[in-house]
């Protein structure tokens, strides 16, 4: 059974990505907050018997179910339901792009002789407008499997479909941010 | 020359890439807005204050009903004797309600009894009508 300590220390580190993941979802600051308080309520009424071990995979469960609850309640659960051949890329990427954009980033943001506030703040905002305009099913692999640091078993589970799913959504999603970044001129 | 590499290095780079991603999405969460954190903070609070909750409220349902709940097999001895122990108490209190009044009943009989036979007046006169006028005569 996970102590209070445990539990407030595991909602402590999460709750951050949590929000962030819920207001690319739902598209607000609000309603974000209300998902991931009635989520984090959730779990500390119905699980705080269960180990600490056991905590992350049943809060982004939660999660995930508080944000289609929401969707249900607004009526619009067809905007998270999109037609994914809408977003997604060809298998034919060049390969060579993500090294070039692995290299940039690296370059911009992993080095701090290379630090500039400003560009590594547009930077960010880049990154951050480009995840936040995946596809809802790609975003969601691609937050689980490299955010979260699930597995694909883990990522599969939470999002109710298979592991093969889970690897080709982290793919695209992969493919299309790099793209995103490299049309607004995030290249070595 | 060509610069694609193997199809292992593509997910190698995929990986590497995505984790340059998310340590950017890590710096600017940590960087949310102060009412944002505070609300998240609250929020956090009150769940860890309903888990509290919960955990003192599951174990005194637990003794209140499994009993009822919980399968013959599954309910501890201490907690089936816990639940009979108060019934026991009753018939024992009843049963010691019983004695001490028959006691009681018994001793006033054998006080009376007692009174009566030491007397230098004999039992049967109680009985006697003329007696008993006497007794109302005598009285003024």
């Amino acid at each position: 059974m996970a102590s209070d300590k445990e539990l407030s220390d595991f909602l402590k580190s999460v709750e951050k990505r949590a929000f962030k993941r819920t207001v690319y979802a739902v598209r607000g600051d609000d309603a974000a907050l209300d998902i991931v308080q009635d989520a984090m309520i959730r779990l500390s009424t119905k699980y705080a018997d269960r180990p600490a071990a056991e905590l992350p995979l049943l809060f982004q469960r939660i999660l995930s179910n508080a944000t289609m609850d929401w969707f249900r309640r607004q009526k619009v659960r067809n905007a998270v339901v999109q037609n994914l051949s809408d977003f997604e890329a060809g298998d034919d990427h060049e390969s060579f792009d993500l090294l070039e954009t692995v290299q940039a980033l690296e370059d911009t943001l992993g080095t701090e002789s290379a630090f500039d506030a400003v560009s590594r703040s547009e930077i960010l905002h880049a990154i951050d407008a480009a995840v936040g305009a995946l596809p809802a099913r790609q975003r969601e692999a691609f937050l689980l499997r490299y955010w979260e640091e699930f597995d694909v078993a883990e990522t599969a589970a939470v999002m109710g479909c298979s592991e093969g799913s889970v690897k080709t959504h982290c793919s695209r999603a992969v493919f299309a941010l790099a793209a995103a970044l490299r049309a607004k001129g995030i290249t070595p | 020359m060509s610069t694609t590499p193997p199809y292992h290095d593509t997910e190698a780079l995929q990986a590497r890439l995505a984790l340059r991603l998310t340590a950017g999405l890590s710096e600017r969460a940590a960087s949310l807005p102060r009412d944002v954190s505070e609300r998240l903070r609250v929020g956090r609070e009150q769940a860890i204050a309903r888990a509290r909750h919960s955990r003192v409220a599951v174990p005194m349902l637990a003794l209140a009903g499994s009993a009822r709940t919980l399968p013959e097999g599954l309910v501890p001895w201490w907690q089936r004797m816990a639940a009979v122990l108060p019934l026991l108490v009753l018939v024992v209190g009843l049963l010691a309600i019983n004695q001490w009044t028959e006691r009681e009943q018994v001793l006033a009989a054998a006080e009376i009894d007692t009174v009566l036979l030491a007397d230098d007046l004999p039992p049967a006169a109680y009985t006697d009508p003329g007696f008993a006028e006497f007794l109302k005569m005598a009285q003024p």
